[in-house]
């Protein structure tokens, strides 16, 4: 096959260690890039629009760079404990896999290699996550088509600040955030939390390599010449600009996919009594988790916490929440004057239609 | 026509990035095949061409996105968009179910057809490019 580069550049400033693969990929330079920011940014997904995922005004005061990049999946945090793994080639590379399918298993052995040489059992799971034994996250993968070229990248995580990643993101109230937070905590994990301890940089880096040479074959080193550096200027004016970032789209996001069969859904609703506003954890079409605020009326006033806890491991239907909702109104004697059942319900099932305002 | 599982209807044109267009009157209406809404998996998003934006037979113009994958709309004719199928935008799964009818993606006002017409593919053509298609994926399994 032709010969792919390497290009293991150590960290990056900011935006330049994601502009990376969009600039080697419109240069139609086929290779593997190592690569982690030397500062935190805030990456979303091509189909995202800035100012509905991310809290911009967070990111702002605590200058925390944002830009879009050209492949799938959602908004994230990305700082120097993650190393990108990016795998750029020519679409008429006859030596590539064309299925999606094939693209994101055949590429995510390296990463799932070099976990289990440190001691995790990791594997691929259908569609794009990398999961522990447990069943926990521990990578995030996507791609895209990027001039003549495609590319699959992904990222090993030594370390995840769930905490920050939590408040980069835009969710429909902040006394629900705490829900989010807690739910990456649980279904989302790290090297470092695996194994107790962050293992040197360098020798996953070097492990990383060796297992993608074994599927990308020898890869010869490429330095980061100065035109891809001139190249990632040219693009980050353009990923950053604000004509970029703000998609002219109607769609509300819907929430964040946490993992495969975990999902956070944010609902709203307009009932004659208020504003109705939920966030819920989706594992597998039910609610394992829920938190519900808003401007109504709602007596006993503990009562709401525990109507949360009794949502737990309803599926995700409105026949059943409304049934689930109505049984608790009448046996806790619910008062809440203009909010009934059914309003509690259309916020947590329309949640795919309404999102943070 | 069936394709060893993948329907082409006889009536269309077909290009090699799996993308069709149908002639109606003066206009053409474009989508995505069986074939290639069946190797994406389900469609999350689609983003559509702005009306008004010319295109060029064979380049991308749009994109939409499967299982975190992004990919390109390709413009199956030169033209320039008239319309666009708005409903893909909060149901991008039409072009799952129904990839030559409801998911139909845009319209284009050909600026060259009858001479563009004939770098696309019909019969022999599409059933012979199809297969070597198939072939190709089935390896990678």
């Amino acid at each position: 096959m032709d010969q792919m580069y390497l290009l293991d550049v150590g960290k990056l400033p900011g935006q330049q260690s994601m502009l990376i693969f969009h600039a080697l990929a419109r240069m139609g330079v086929e290779a593997l890039v190592i690569v982690s920011p030397e500062n935190p940014l805030v990456s979303i997904g091509y189909f995202q629009d800035a100012a509905k995922e991310i809290n911009l005004p967070f990111c702002r005061e605590n200058g925390i760079p944002f830009m879009r990049r050209e492949v799938g999946g959602g908004a994230t945090y990305l700082d120097e404990n993650q190393i990108f793994y990016q795998i750029i080639w020519k679409r008429s590379n006859p030596r590539f896999p064309v299925q999606m399918k094939r693209i994101f298993e055949e590429f995510s052995i390296p990463a799932c290699e070099t976990y289990r040489k440190f001691g995790i059992e990791a594997s691929f799971r259908q569609e794009n996550d990398i999961v522990t034994q447990g069943g926990k996250k521990i990578a995030g993968e996507g791609g895209g088509d990027i001039g003549d070229c495609m590319v699959f990248v992904g990222g090993i995580l030594l370390d995840f600040d769930y905490e920050t990643m939590s408040k980069i993101l835009r969710v429909p109230d902040e006394k629900l955030r705490d829900k989010v937070y807690k739910s990456m905590k649980e279904n989302l994990t790290t090297m470092k939390k695996e194994l107790g301890d962050i293992p040197p940089r360098e020798e996953v880096v070097q492990t990383l390599i060796r297992e993608y040479e074994k599927v990308l074959g020898r890869l010869e080193p490429l330095a980061l010449h100065n035109r891809f550096v001139e190249r990632m200027k040219t693009l980050e004016k353009w990923f950053t600009s604000d004509r970029f970032l703000v998609k002219k789209t109607r769609k509300i996001p819907k929430g964040i996919k946490i993992k495969g069969g975990v999902e956070i859904r944010y609902g709203i609703h307009k009932a004659k009594g208020g504003l109705i506003r939920t966030v819920e954890e989706l594992e597998d079409e039910k609610i394992s988790e829920i938190g519900i605020s808003g401007d109504f009326q709602f007596y006993p006033k503990s009562d709401l916490a525990t109507m949360e806890v009794e949502l737990r491991k309803t599926e995700f239907e409105q026949g059943k929440v409304r049934n689930k909702i109505q049984q608790f109104y009448d046996v806790h004697h619910i008062q809440a004057p203009g909010v009934l059942p059914e309003d509690f319900t259309t916020a947590i099932i329309r949640s795919q239609s309404e999102g943070p305002e | 026509m069936e394709i060893e599982g993948y329907t082409f209807p006889d009536d269309l044109y077909y290009d090699r990035e799996h993308y069709w267009c149908r002639v109606e009157g003066n206009v053409v209406v474009t989508g995505t095949t069986d074939f290639a809404q069946k190797m994406a998996g389900e469609i999350v998003y689609v983003q559509l061409p702005l009306i008004g934006k010319s295109v060029t037979q064979g380049k991308p113009c749009a994109a939409l996105e499967s299982g975190k994958w992004v990919g390109r709309i390709y413009a199956v004719v030169s033209g320039k968009v008239v319309e666009v199928n708005e409903e893909l935008e909060d149901n991008p799964k039409l072009i799952n179910q129904g990839p030559y009818d409801q998911g139909w993606i845009f319209k284009i006002e050909p600026s060259d057809l009858d001479v563009e017409l004939k770098n696309l593919m019909q019969g022999d053509d599409l059933a012979q490019f199809i297969k070597s298609e198939i072939i190709r994926v089935a390896a990678e399994r």
